[in-house]
């Protein structure tokens, strides 16, 4: 892997049909912490012979420059070679955190104080928020918060291929919402909002949400999202207006002409105008017209008179 | 209109509440459980959705907010005739389904937006504020549909004197709302849907009738109204000040509180209470 890599750098390809997984590959790791060492040793010390220069001879410079970037560049080594599991680390640093100081806190208040004390504490600690509503609400959007940016890492490192290092985008902070969650994400070479919105589908399947919206957060820097993870309605209530309370009830009413009330409520009521018109244009036609037209209530007369009407009158009437 | 009696003895006579068509209107809360606002008064807004969505109600929201501005005027369109009619004694004019009286209503407003822009012509000035005095005249259109397309040869002059008004009524005051089922381009022409800077998308049954209350392209971005539930009646996208669709609940007012607001606002609109500012030039009385 490493051999063929200095053949093809930059990733410079004959063919274009070279899959984003095989490149990733071929960039191993060990090619970047050999490339970091290199990097860091030559930079550092050429720099600490350069000051050292001022001090000394520079043939003692330069020792002292070698002493100086050698070291540091295999401490840039090492990091580089354990970066998979630093940024591991750092995903999951949150979590750690907590579990770290729940460890410490029980393990302090179990060496602290007597049993029953100790499990009083605990059911305190564990009861009271579970008990109270707003509390238990409260953690659990904090909970999902946590699990949502794991979730959309996920996304990104499973069907959103970003581009050749495969390197994943920062997300950063989670904050809860009423109906769910809303993360800032900043975005690297290779992906935009676009790209995205096509896929927020398979996003909320993986966020185990109902939807997702992505919008800009900020105007002059496109690769700063904002993700809006939705898991719940909550607009389902009715909002009443604030004008019902600005009117005084005691107010006179103005006066006003009672309202003309219709009458004919009902179909039979109502006689329809196609049947008389034909009836106008026919010589003839004066005499079916009335049956047809009072008849109409009970529905099946009328047509029969319609289709009784002579064929002379529908030649009139187109 | 309303024939005021207006009691000379003055025990408990009403003061005018102080709204004002240049604030704010009240329309509902968004997701975030915050209140939402649209001040209306430079805006142009076109509401659509299903059958029930809820367009009424905003239009009803809109209207009570309104009628009981001192600043205010109410042209109510509405072909349904039960939307807006609690409001007809605080309006200026009501037109049912009658588009005879709906063309006669629009003529009107064209000659007082003329009026009002040779009047701010003449003051060298390029729109009309708060501080002005004049009357914003809010034209309400429900149903529009009814007059824009189900009705015969007069649509085209309707669909034209709207579009005018859309197009320039802003700077003068005239903000419109209209709500239509599915404003798609054989019920309004696009070249007046599209005037509308204001869209509110209630339920819709296709991604693309949302679209098409939206604007295009939004329900590709995940803003497609057919998400909300038909059950959740007042639940729409809003576009307004921020250019993004916002999920909002619009608030909902009864049949009784809208009796009991328009039946204060008739009270408080009764002639002889709105004084109409001195500086107000005579020659655009007709609006009134
Ligand atoms: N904001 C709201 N909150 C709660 N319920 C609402 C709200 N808006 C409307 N509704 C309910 O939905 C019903 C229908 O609403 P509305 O008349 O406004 O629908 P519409 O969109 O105007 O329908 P149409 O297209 O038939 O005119 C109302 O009678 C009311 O019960
Ligand atoms: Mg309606």
């Amino acid at each position: 892997m490493s051999k063929s890599s200095p053949r093809r750098p930059f990733g410079g390809r004959s063919n274009g049909t070279v899959t984003v997984i095989e490149a990733r590959v071929h960039r191993s790791s060990a090619r970047n912490a050999r490339l970091a060492f290199v990097m860091t040793a030559v930079i550092v010390g050429l720099l600490a012979a350069v000051v050292a220069a001022s001090y000394m001879h520079p043939i003692l410079a330069l020792f002292v420059g070698i002493g100086v970037g050698v070291p540091l560049g295999g401490i840039v080594w090492v990091l580089v070679r354990i970066w998979p599991v630093i940024r591991l680390l750092w995903w999951w640093t949150p979590e750690i955190g907590l579990a770290g100081l729940l460890l410490v806190g029980w393990v302090q208040l179990a060496s602290h104080t007597p049993t029953l004390v100790t499990l009083l504490v605990v059911a305190l600690v564990v009861g009271v928020p579970a008990g109270v509503p707003v509390i238990r609400r409260q953690i659990m959007a904090w909970g999902w918060c946590l699990v949502v940016r794991h979730r959309l890492r996920v996304c990104f490192a499973q069907f959103i291929i970003a581009n050749q290092s495969g390197s994943l985008p920062l997300i950063l902070w989670a904050t809860p919402t009423p109906v769910g969650e809303r993360v800032w994400v900043y975005l690297r070479p290779g992906l935009s909002v676009k790209d995205l919105e096509g896929r927020l589908d398979k996003i909320a399947v993986t966020c185990h949400a109902s939807t997702v919206l992505i919008e800009r957060a900020s105007d002059g820097n496109a690769a700063y999202v904002r993700f809006d993870i939705k898991r719940r309605e909550v607009l389902t209530a009715n909002v009443g207006s604030p004008l019902v309370d600005v009117i005084d009830p005691a107010t006179p009413t103005v006066e006003q002409a009672p309202p003309v009330v219709p009458t004919a409520l009902d179909l039979p009521d109502v006689q329809a105008p196609t049947i008389t018109l034909p009836k106008q244009q026919g010589t003839s036609g004066s005499k079916p017209a009335k049956p047809a037209a009072t008849a109409a209530a009970n529905g099946s007369k009328p047509a029969a008179a319609s289709s009784s009407v002579p064929d002379d009158d529908v030649s009139d009437w187109i | 209109m309303a024939t005021a009696t207006a009691s000379p003895s003055s025990a408990g006579v009403p003061v005018g509440p102080g709204l004002s068509m240049f604030d704010p209107i009240f329309i509902g809360i968004d997701e975030f459980g915050q209140p939402v606002y649209i001040t209306l008064a430079y805006r142009n807004l076109l509401a659509g959705g299903e059958p029930g969505g809820g367009k009424s109600g905003l239009l009803n929201c809109i209207a009570a907010h309104a009628a009981l501005s001192v600043d205010s005027r109410l042209v109510l369109l509405d072909g349904k005739l039960v939307e807006l009619g609690q409001w007809e004694d605080s309006a200026d004019a009501f037109i049912g389904p009658d588009i005879t009286a709906a063309l006669d209503v629009l003529r009107r407003l064209q000659v007082v937006m003329n009026n009002r822009y040779a009047w701010l012509r003449a003051h060298n000035r390029r729109k009309v504020t708060a501080l002005d005095g004049l009357s914003v005249i809010t034209v309400l259109v429900d149903e529009i549909a009814f007059y824009s397309a189900t009705v015969g040869s007069k649509q085209e002059e309707f669909v034209a004197l709207l579009r005018d008004l859309v197009a320039r009524g802003r700077a003068a005051g005239i903000p419109v709302v209209a709500a239509t089922q599915r404003p798609s381009f054989d019920i309004i022409p696009t070249s007046l849907r599209d005037l509308f800077g204001y869209r509110a998308a209630f339920r819709c049954t296709t991604p693309n009738s949302s679209n098409i209350v939206l604007g295009h392209g939004w329900a590709e971005q995940g803003y497609s109204a057919t998400d909300i539930a038909p059950t959740n009646q007042g639940a729409a996208y809003l576009i307004a000040e921020g250019g993004i669709p916002r999920r909002i609940k619009v608030a909902y007012l009864s049949d009784s509180q809208i009796a009991g607001i328009a039946d204060y606002a008739a009270w408080i609109r009764r002639p002889g209470t709105i004084t109409t500012p001195p500086s107000s030039p005579a020659d655009w009385g007709m609006a009134a």
